[in-house]
């Protein structure tokens, strides 16, 4: 086993470790930023932070009435200087919920920091040096006193530092930060089942509210007249400034084309320093587009907008469920209506769902999106597969009936599970792959077995009475 | 530039490349910063407008059609993304989105009477019994414009002409154009026989009676029930083909 970033193996690196660290003055040492090999070392490192649990497809499990906030990429968590055993965290993705700091490492491990552990949130330094180094925020927390794990109920106090590398933008974070640890909004869960009868009380005297008077008809054609009044004139302004603000987004659009251009061309350098700046760059950009309005476009290299990836993990954990019940497959338009209802707020446009999609080919998540002749497109399981489905289709159209009548749409659908307009597709794949016929009638549109297989090309007029041939002839003169 | 032969050469040439490489990447960074600039300052003129015009622009409709051509003008797409600027600020990202799943829902109700084309008159008016409770107006643009969106997921929603009125199609069928014209012929009355169709757009018989059918039957491929309706009994003994979508039937019962 050794470090996934070097490749130096574990023995190695823990001669590493010591010859760095116990050579290196303590002063100093805080300078350094150490190789992240040493999180691999498990004698050194200790778990100081409790464990956040992940679903399949590496999104946090929330629990009971928690929300996310905010999300923060290319994070690194230190601890205090006092605890030299802590090994910092590195490189992850940050998410702020309403309760805990998450950290989720691209590794798939992560951790999570409980608000209610917090005590304090340090204001951000300025000084020469804040400017020049990556934006830094500190909190204090509360740990055990032995080793210096979290502990809500510890005694001592610890100083984490959160260090943002990526590039974005650590104030708002900040910002919300204070607004979720004021909150507190794991504590309202313990108060909740105490005080409901007072919260009773409260709601009903809040509900009488006083209305200004605006009674009877001189009150409604007022209200019109005001309505109209303050439309007319807003509108002059609505215009003006619409123009003003289009001329701007235009300039944008030419500057955004021009970024485009680099991120469709490719990586140029061939040095591998600055291979993670120019990713964290396009990134970066693709993020830049999707908040103007231009289509960001998912490259080789780089997988969209952070939004989008998050947004695909997000879906592919919530169509599990939706994609039993529908056997299996389910239409785009179909989880594009029940995953925004879902939603409530903060909906998704079609083009995010579609571009979540298609991040699914890069990451590892357990369902697909498939696209149809038809142009019709579905959500299937990858462990999905159109063998058994044909073997079924082909157990179902060589039943006695089915050789006598043929099946349609509908029969396929009840037999196999699915909505009919999933079975129409299944049939016709079967039926592009030489397994059915269809027979177009007045009566509608069923389809068979094949029989033109078993038709030898020398006499076909042999009537044969073995094989599915044979099965075929006595069906149907069993049912004269 | 000289090429020297030898180690020296070789090092000048590399020492060359990584000056250009340098001031490749300055520039590089010198665009990306211009472009922050830029993107804040936009940012904060696209602020400025949403606190002044917000209502506006979810009151009324005529602002909002404005405001959609503008933009297509420009190139730039509010509605691309719900995380982006336009959507965060002016807030209508979640009014088109949460349209287009209504206009869904409808045409998935509506589909067993009509094969999955409707009117968008019709379906304008479905949408304004089913929005009784919303305060915000609805109109046609609206619709075109959550439609154009619903377009990219594949199943086939887009809105054609058929003649003057416009039919929103919710099945990934392919209309070619001479179903477009039975459709067109069709608007008079609500139904055609074969006979008009071959009087009024010179056809062969063959061809009206192929074209007939194939609106008739579940065969295009997508759609279980077919787009016309036959009505084999009338007096003249003629076979008359009704189409839901373009006569003004509009008794459907609401979902």
């Amino acid at each position: 086993m050794g470090c996934t970033w070097c490749e130096i193996s574990q023995l190695e690196s823990l001669e590493l470790y010591f010859s760095i660290h116990y050579n290196i003055d303590r002063q100093l040492r805080s300078n350094f930023t150490f190789h992240h090999c040493f999180d691999q070392i498990p004698q050194m490192s200790t778990r100081w932070l409790p464990a956040a649990q992940l679903t399949a497809s590496g999104r946090p499990v929330f629990i009971l009435g928690e929300v996310e906030s905010s999300l923060l990429s290319g994070v690194d968590i230190e601890p205090d200087d006092q605890y030299p055993n802590l090994s910092p965290l590195k490189s992850g993705i940050l998410i702020l919920t309403t309760h805990r700091l998450i950290w989720i490492s691209d590794s798939s491990s992560a951790f999570a920091i409980p608000l209610s552990a917090v005590t304090h949130i340090f204001s951000p330094k300025k000084s020469i040096k804040a400017m020049f180094a990556s934006p830094r925020i500190r909190i204090q927390v509360l740990v055990s006193p032995q080793n210096g794990c979290l502990d809500e109920k510890g005694s001592k106090s610890m100083v984490i530092t959160i260090v943002v590398r990526g590039k974005t933008d650590p104030e708002a974070f900040l910002g919300k930060l204070w607004e979720a640890w004021r909150g507190r909004a794991w504590e309202t869960l313990k108060e909740e089942s105490s005080s409901s009868t007072s919260t009773d009380e409260g709601s009903s005297r809040s509900g009488i509210r006083t209305r200004s008077a605006v009674v009877g008809v001189a009150g409604i054609l007022r209200k019109e007249q005001e309505m109209w009044e303050s439309t007319d004139k807003s509108l002059q302004d609505a215009f003006q400034d619409l123009n003003a603000l289009m001329d701007k987004a235009k300039e944008m659009v030419m500057l955004a084309e021009k970024m485009r251009q680099k991120l469709l061309s490719g990586p140029s350098t061939q040095g591998t320093g600055t291979n993670d700046e120019e990713i964290g760059s396009k990134q970066e950009m693709q993020d830049w587009m999707l908040s103007v309005g231009i289509a960001s476009p998912v490259t080789k290299e780089s997988a969209g907008a952070l939004y989008h990836q998050q947004l695909s993990r997000q879906l592919a954990d919530f169509v599990k469920i939706p994609l039993e019940k529908a056997g299996g497959m389910i239409s785009l338009i179909d989880i594009y209506c029940v995953f925004n209802r879902a939603r409530g707020t903060e909906l998704i446009s079609p083009e995010d769902l579609l571009q979540a999609c298609s991040i699914w080919e890069k990451i590892d998540v357990p369902v697909m999106l498939r696209k149809f002749d038809s142009g019709v497109m579905v959500i299937q399981n990858k462990s999905y597969s159109d063998e058994e489905v044909l073997a079924r289709i082909n157990a179902l159209v060589l039943k006695p009936d089915s050789l006598r009548s043929g099946i349609s749409a509908s029969d396929a659908a009840m037999a196999l599970g699915i909505a009919p307009a999933m079975a129409k597709e299944h049939l016709l794949t079967a039926e592009s792959k030489g397994l059915l016929c269809r027979d177009i009638s007045p009566d509608g549109f069923r389809f068979y077995v094949n029989l033109f297989g078993e038709i030898l090309t020398e006499d076909i007029y042999l009537v044969k009475d073995y094989g599915t041939y044979g099965t075929w002839i006595s069906a149907v003169l069993a049912s004269r | 530039m000289n090429r020297r032969p030898g180690i020296g050469g070789l090092q000048a040439a590399a020492a060359a490349r990584d000056q250009y490489r340098l001031l490749g990447a300055s520039v590089a960074k010198r665009r990306t910063d211009l472009m922050k600039e830029q993107l804040v300052t936009f940012r904060s003129q696209l602020e400025d407008f949403a606190r002044k015009h917000r209502n506006d622009i979810r009151k009324n409709p005529t602002f909002r059609a404005q405001f959609h051509e503008m933009c297509a003008k420009v190139g730039v797409d509010p509605l691309a993304s719900n995380k982006g600027f336009w959507a965060e600020l002016l807030g209508i990202g979640d009014f088109y989105y949460e349209l287009g799943v209504q206009i869904v829902e409808i045409c998935l109700a509506a589909r067993p009477h009509n094969g999955g084309l409707i009117n968008l008159q019709e379906l304008c008016n479905l949408l304004g019994q089913k929005r009784k409770t919303a305060r915000e107006a609805v109109s046609e643009d609206d619709c075109l414009q959550a439609i154009s969106k619903l377009k990219v997921l594949g199943s086939g929603f887009e809105v054609i002409s058929v003649g003057k009125k416009k039919l929103v199609r919710s099945v990934p069928t392919e209309l070619n154009k001479d179903h477009n014209e039975i459709l067109e012929v069709a608007q008079g009355q609500g139904y055609v026989t074969v006979e008009e169709v071959q009087r009024r757009l010179s056809w062969s018989a063959g061809r009206a009676t192929d074209a007939l059918e194939t609106l008739l039957e579940a065969s295009s491929c997508q759609s279980i029930e077919g787009l016309a309706m036959i009505d084999e009994g009338h007096r003249d003994g003629k076979c008359h083909y009704w189409f839901p979508c373009i006569s003004s039937i509009s008794s459907y019962v609401g979902s």
